[in-house]
């Protein structure tokens, strides 16, 4: 096995030429989207240059500390992320979706890095690249658990009132649409689970193989993560949910509005 | 017998009710402007609301000290929204009632419900293709089943004509009289206030200040 082939700059420049055939066809057709295509990739450009320098500064003075600030840095992103797409939800609410998404992401990554590859856990070779996977997926995961749970208790609303007026107690009328959210949450990842290795070769396996890892190595590691990705997903939407509807109603079992008072 | 009794209740800084009596069997109607608090009325008395100040006794208890699932199964209120599950009418009753955890009763019984509601169809007849009067139809004849102590009604024929909605009311009164239940009704039919009503509290420029 060979190492990586290094991409030249004017070869790599290259790649963009196919970046003008998309926004040729976006003119084209008039699409809405021209501007945010453009931004998009310029965002994407700049931001990736960043994160190169800095993970290349990080990687030649390996400090505990640097680890610990990157990967605090992508959990304060994540969360601001996930806590603007859920605005007007209450503050318990938002509280219980951030303390989810730390801990699972932390919990998991410990885990993944600490016990099955085994190395230390400030290792930033391995932690950040590993956590920016993890972290990712579990904010994607709570952003379409919640989306989920929300629009499904704003378009049912009379179905919850009636059963309210019935006597039934709020936590078994608003427990179906936690499960409901959890499930659909965790539908891409299983899903994706499931095509793996036939229909496509994921990301992080391709990169190990092009970088020269052996095949073997790779799956394993893809396996791996899969089974992570999976756990931190559905660990943050169960506990954001499991914590966060119980903030949708009081003692006198009575629900109080989703939407913060403003 | 008083069995609902309010004092000095207010909500939300807006709504101030006078002391309001209602008694034990009868037929109360509650009317006003809209926006006079009616409907909130019958929420703060079944506890799905609670007043900003003042009391409600229900049978002589305060219901701030009262289980509120347990009050809202003997004070039950059928709200002004129909909501029906998007299934069949058998499957309607069997899923509010699995809900309360009560077996669904038998055919003869629901069947029973609904032609006291005027509402002869068949069980299994799916409620997506029943009409909007005929769904509040089975809608009332499902929450009237329960056998509650007193039942709270908003706007419980408003989907229906008058014709109808007189029979449907009619069926109400005289299933509340034989089995003792007490009936609040919410209602902007002046005709049906006029027929049936045993007792108005009037609730326009009292309430709101």
């Amino acid at each position: 096995m060979n190492g990586i082939v290094e991409l030249q700059i004017w070869q790599f420049l290259s790649v963009y030429l196919l970046l003008f055939v998309v926004l040729g066809i976006f003119l084209k057709m008039k699409l809405n989207q021209t501007k945010k295509l453009l931004l998009s990739s310029v965002m994407m450009t700049i931001q990736l240059i960043a994160a190169g320098f800095v993970l290349t500064f990080i990687f030649e003075r390996p400090h505990p500390a640097f680890t610990i600030i990157y990967l605090s840095a992508m959990l304060v992103f994540a969360s601001y992320q996930v806590v603007s797409k859920n605005r007007k939800l209450n503050r318990k609410f938002k509280i219980s979706i951030v303390l989810s998404l730390w801990s699972s992401g932390t919990l998991v990554l410990a885990m993944f890095v600490g016990v099955i590859v085994g190395v230390s856990i400030f290792n930033p070779q391995y932690t950040i690249p590993l956590g920016g996977m993890i972290i990712g997926n579990a904010m994607t995961g709570i952003n379409l658990g919640m989306k989920t749970f929300t629009e499904s208790i704003a378009t049912q609303r009379n179905k919850l009132e009636n059963l309210l007026n019935l006597g039934v107690d709020p936590k078994r009328i608003l427990l179906p649409h936690v499960n409901q959210a959890l499930e659909t949450a965790l539908m891409p990842t299983i899903n994706s689970m499931m095509g793996m290795g036939i229909i496509f070769l994921p990301g992080m396996m391709t990169g190990q193989i092009l970088s020269g890892t052996n095949p073997t190595t790779a799956i394993l590691y893809q396996i791996a993560i899969m089974i992570a990705i999976c756990s931190t997903v559905c660990l943050a939407v169960f506990g954001a949910l499991i914590f966060g509807y119980r903030t949708l109603y009081n003692s006198r079992k009575q629900f109080v509005s989703f939407l913060q008072e403003s | 017998m008083n069995i609902i009794e309010t004092e000095a209740l207010t909500y939300a800084g807006i709504l101030h009710y006078p002391p309001l009596r209602i008694m034990e069997g009868a037929v109360t109607f509650l009317t006003g402007d809209s926006g006079s608090g009616k409907t909130t009325l019958l929420r703060l008395i079944n506890a799905t609301l609670s007043p900003e100040y003042g009391h409600i006794f229900y049978r002589g208890e305060d219901t701030r000290l009262s289980d509120p699932l347990e009050l809202r199964r003997k004070v039950l209120l059928t709200g002004q929204s129909v909501f029906l599950f998007d299934t069949t009418i058998r499957d309607n009753f069997h899923m509010y009632y699995e809900y309360r955890d009560l077996p669904t009763p038998s055919d003869e019984l629901i069947d029973r419900y609904l032609s006291l509601c005027m509402a002869p169809f068949a069980l299994d007849s799916s409620c997506n293709t029943l009409s909007g009067g005929e769904r509040q139809r089975v809608y009332l004849a499902i929450f009237l089943s329960f056998g509650a102590d007193t039942l709270l009604l908003d706007e419980p024929t408003s989907a229906l004509d008058r014709h109808l909605s007189d029979s449907v009311f009619s069926n109400i009164v005289s299933f509340a009289k034989n089995s003792g239940t007490t009936l609040v009704v919410v209602s902007h039919d002046t005709e049906l206030v006029k027929k049936h009503a045993e007792f108005e509290l009037n609730l326009t420029n009292e309430v709101r200040r």
